[in-house]
């Protein structure tokens, strides 16, 4: 019961502290408009390139949107812990440490989520993309696990986080790999010999592979081994995550590293 | 011949609106009427609790505001009217950590300000050796501030806004959350500027400093002049005579009400001073307290008895308190 | 002529200093030439799928420039921001020396950033995806650069002194950037962007200057769209100058410098 608390209570708390980005004022410019932006920049690229269809880019844009609050409100939310010098305090207190840190990843799949859900919507309207409405729900359905597979990815990060002083540089260039590596404007099969290799390891890859095959008709049960495919690996990364928050934790009681700034 | 700094009727007031749908307007007057004058060579110190429009006054008199009504001269030259001939002869230095540029060495940082002061090509070099000397500062010069202690670069500080050698130095509570050493530094590099014949407008709420430091001292709150005169001339003007601390235990409200009736008793405060309680008794100029105040409390409570000679801070507290 | 001098002194002496401030924060800088890479890279897959040699070279010079528009749409925005978070900005304002002539050799060492950021991006393309650009006319082409990079530099001023009643600016930066690409045709010709966006493209200076370059490069007279270019960072410039001196009239009356 009180780790459930932990998890949504603590959670939502931490998140409102330490990540501002829910202030309008930077929320519609970073997490609206810029995801909205760079739809129209690749369709805009594709056109001109005859690659693909309006559609493709605005589904492997749209899910990819979900990364930029994916790594920035993991990071943040982990990070700002130390930077704000409560991450003492936190590891001091008595509450269970998987439940904390993984409270701190609800809040940040809904955030995700909402993103994607809304850059996919005027995306789609803005490029005239013309989804039968039937096919919406398992959009919403798979926009979400892209959301989940993507904060997986993003606690490892934050983990890392806990070590390296620069979050900022980390969090934009993992930006940069999903964006060139997860098929995001580029068919898979278009890139060169040894990138899919990389693309087959990431989170939201599968992903967008099986939102195009939905928004092209699939049914959800059609796309199941692709999304079982995706949360395995999110497992993957949330366990490792977890491993190296434990261990830096054990390491910094020995090493006292985790209140330096 | 005219002040160095004339301030004439000086009023400041901000409007601040809250709430975002039904906003609501309202009007401070941070500054109201105030008057003062600062002659060549002074150091003359603005004295007052946060928030009594210190900061405010000296923020008109360098251009940064303007003011609401009154007028403001230094050198001569009206502080809203023509801003930039007022800029290029006054200095201004702000206590705290801000204000410098954390990635450059302070060397660069003194280059910088020069060029923007206008101090001539020529004669930067020497003249960034020669404050860096007088700040005490030498050797450290190409290091950057990043790694500055916080007195360091409050002296650089003062560095730079001497860069174009300013006849008149504005210095806004420079001694700031400085330790005591760092802050003694401050104080003399202080004297030694007005020993060189600058003219200093200081602010401060250490009355220590202000005791020490200033030629004349300006008391301020809510925006209004409440006393001005030479340190001694402000003791003096408020009637206080000797002031009594006793040290006690467990001292009853009782015993404190009867000192209050005392006769020759003007004030009496009392606090927790650790375990024990701190009782100040302040009175009437001439009269002769300590035998009553000492029998009006049981012996047996007594820890130790003090008297002393009104300070600086009794004279601000008496008229900070009393407004 | 006194006057000048020092006003030229003063300009080169910020922009060389903070050139210094970028330079000692290696993530940072780093991150500026990443960024538009990361951008670029994306652009030359896309280019790459079809062959189509000439949209490869079209796109490829865009891609190289990106940086210098990425540069200054995230950075300009948030530099007043940055000097009143670290208590210069008021110092800068006391001083006797005008605002304009601090904040535009400011803007102008980020543009410059830029320009570090195209010679790497066009090297990458050469030795990552095998794109050289010809150029035909090479002095014409750095002409074009050059004059990009002030036009950039006096846009950056601009938006610098728009932006400081917006407290969270960066994030405004941030949202400009892809926009900026699209608008000045930096992958795609302005031809098939929608009417009704033609005339922004019209008055942002890079659309000129990336014209220009393009023309160089294929031997053309870039001159026009140089003296566009150029016409237009003046324009900027002239803005930038009245509304800084409006915003410091207002800043003194309502107490807007300092954030406390």
């Amino acid at each position: 019961m009180s780790a459930a608390r932990i998890v949504f209570i603590g959670g939502l708390l931490s998140y409102r502290a330490l990540f501002n980005w829910l202030n309008p004022w930077i929320f519609i410019p970073t997490l609206v408009l810029l995801p909205i932006f760079q739809i129209l920049l690749f369709a805009f690229m594709g056109r001109q390139a005859n690659l693909e269809s309006d559609q493709f880019f605005v589904i492997g844009n749209a899910v990819q949107s979900a990364s930029t609050p994916c790594l920035w409100g993991m990071t943040s939310a982990i990070a700002g812990e130390r930077s704000s010098r409560t991450l003492g305090l936190l590891l001091a207190s008595p509450a269970p440490r998987v439940a904390t840190f993984v409270g701190r990843a609800i809040p940040v799949i809904a955030n995700a989520w909402i993103v994607s859900l809304i850059s996919f919507a005027v995306g789609a309207w803005l490029l005239r993309v013309d989804l039968p409405p039937s096919r919406w729900p398992a959009i919403a359905v798979l926009v979400l696990v892209g959301s989940v597979s993507c904060t997986g990815l993003a606690l490892v990060l934050a983990a890392i986080s806990l070590r390296v002083r620069d979050t900022a540089t980390l969090a934009n260039s993992m930006y940069g790999v999903l964006l060139i590596f997860c098929g995001v404007n580029v068919p898979l099969a278009a890139l060169p010999g040894w990138m899919p290799a990389v693309s087959a390891w990431l989170p939201l890859t599968r992903t967008i592979e099986a939102t195009r095959e939905v928004a092209a008709g699939a049914s959800l049960g059609h796309v199941g081994g692709l999304v079982l495919h995706e949360l395995a690996l999110t497992s993957g990364y949330l366990l490792l995550g977890i491993c190296i928050l434990r261990y830096f934790e054990a390491s910094s009681r020995a090493k006292a590293t985790l209140e330096v700034v | 011949m005219t002040s160095t700094v004339e301030v004439t009727d000086l009023c400041r007031s901000f409007k601040t609106s809250t709430g975002l749908l039904w906003r609501s307007h309202r009007t401070t007057e941070a500054v109201r009427d105030l008057s003062f004058s600062v002659e060549r060579g002074e150091l003359f110190g603005l004295l007052g609790p946060n928030g009594a429009g210190k900061t405010t006054t000296i923020k008109m008199l360098i251009t940064l505001l303007l003011p609401t009504s009154g007028v403001a001269r230094v050198l001569g030259i009206d502080v809203a009217r023509d801003p930039q001939a007022v800029r290029s002869r006054i200095g201004y230095v702000f206590g705290g950590e801000r204000g410098l540029y954390e990635r450059l060495s302070a060397a660069d940082n003194l280059r910088y300000f020069a060029e923007l002061y206008g101090v001539s090509p020529r004669s930067q070099r020497t003249r960034i050796a020669e404050l860096l000397e007088l700040v005490d500062l030498s050797g450290r010069e190409k290091e950057r501030v990043e790694g500055f202690s916080r007195g360091m670069r409050q002296r650089l500080h003062i560095a730079r806004g001497l860069l174009h050698d300013p006849e008149v130095l504005f210095l806004d509570e420079p001694t700031i959350g400085i330790d005591p050493v760092g802050a003694r530094q401050l104080r003399e590099l202080v004297v030694r500027l007005r020993e060189a014949g600058k003219t200093i407008l200081l602010t401060t709420h250490y009355m220590l400093e202000a005791d020490l430091l200033c030629d004349r001292i300006a008391v301020i709150d809510k925006g209004q002049l409440l006393a001005l005169g030479t340190p001694t001339e402000l003791k003096s003007s408020v009637d206080i005579g000797q002031v009594i601390e006793v040290e006690t235990f467990g001292l009853p409200q009782t015993a404190i009400d009867r000192i209050e009736t005392l006769d020759g008793v003007r004030t009496v405060t009392a606090s927790v001073r650790g375990h024990l309680q701190l009782l100040v008794v302040q009175g009437h100029p001439g009269a002769e307290v300590t035998g009553s105040v000492l029998a009006a409390v049981d012996d047996q409570v007594v820890h130790r008895v003090l008297t002393r000679e009104p300070t600086l801070e009794d004279a601000y507290v008496a008229l900070v308190g009393g407004s | 002529m006194n006057r000048v001098v020092r006003a030229a002194r003063l300009v080169g002496v910020v922009w060389y200093l903070q050139l210094r401030m970028f330079a000692v924060s290696a993530f940072e800088a780093l991150m500026q030439l990443i960024w538009p890479m990361i951008f670029a890279t994306s652009a030359f897959l896309i280019f790459r799928v079809n062959g189509d040699r000439e949209l490869l070279i079209f796109a490829g010079l865009g891609a190289s420039a990106m940086g210098i528009w990425s540069a200054m749409a995230t950075a300009a925005s948030n530099l007043l921001q940055e000097e009143r978070w670290s208590g210069t900005l008021e110092l800068l304002v006391a001083a006797p020396a005008p605002l304009a002539l601090v904040l535009a050799p400011v803007a102008l060492a980020m543009a410059t950033m830029g320009l570090l950021s195209m010679v790497v991006t066009l090297l990458w393309a050469r030795f990552a995806f095998g794109i050289s650009i010809p150029v035909a006319d090479i002095s014409g082409f750095l002409v074009s650069i050059l004059v990009t990079i002030a036009a950039m530099a006096m846009l950056g001023f601009l938006l610098s002194v728009s932006v400081i009643r917006y407290r969270t600016s960066w994030a405004l930066g941030n949202a400009l950037e892809f926009p900026g690409w699209l608008l000045g045709g930096f992958f795609v010709p302005l031809a098939i962007l929608p009417d009704w966006v033609k005339p922004l493209s019209y008055v942002f200076a890079p659309t000129w200057g990336l014209a220009g370059m393009r023309d160089a490069a294929a031997g053309r007279s870039p001159w026009l769209q140089c003296a566009i270019c150029v016409a237009l960072g003046v324009a900027y410039g002239v803005i930038g100058l009245l509304l800084s001196k409006r915003l410091l009239t207002s800043a003194r009356r309502n107490a807007t410098l300092s954030l406390t």
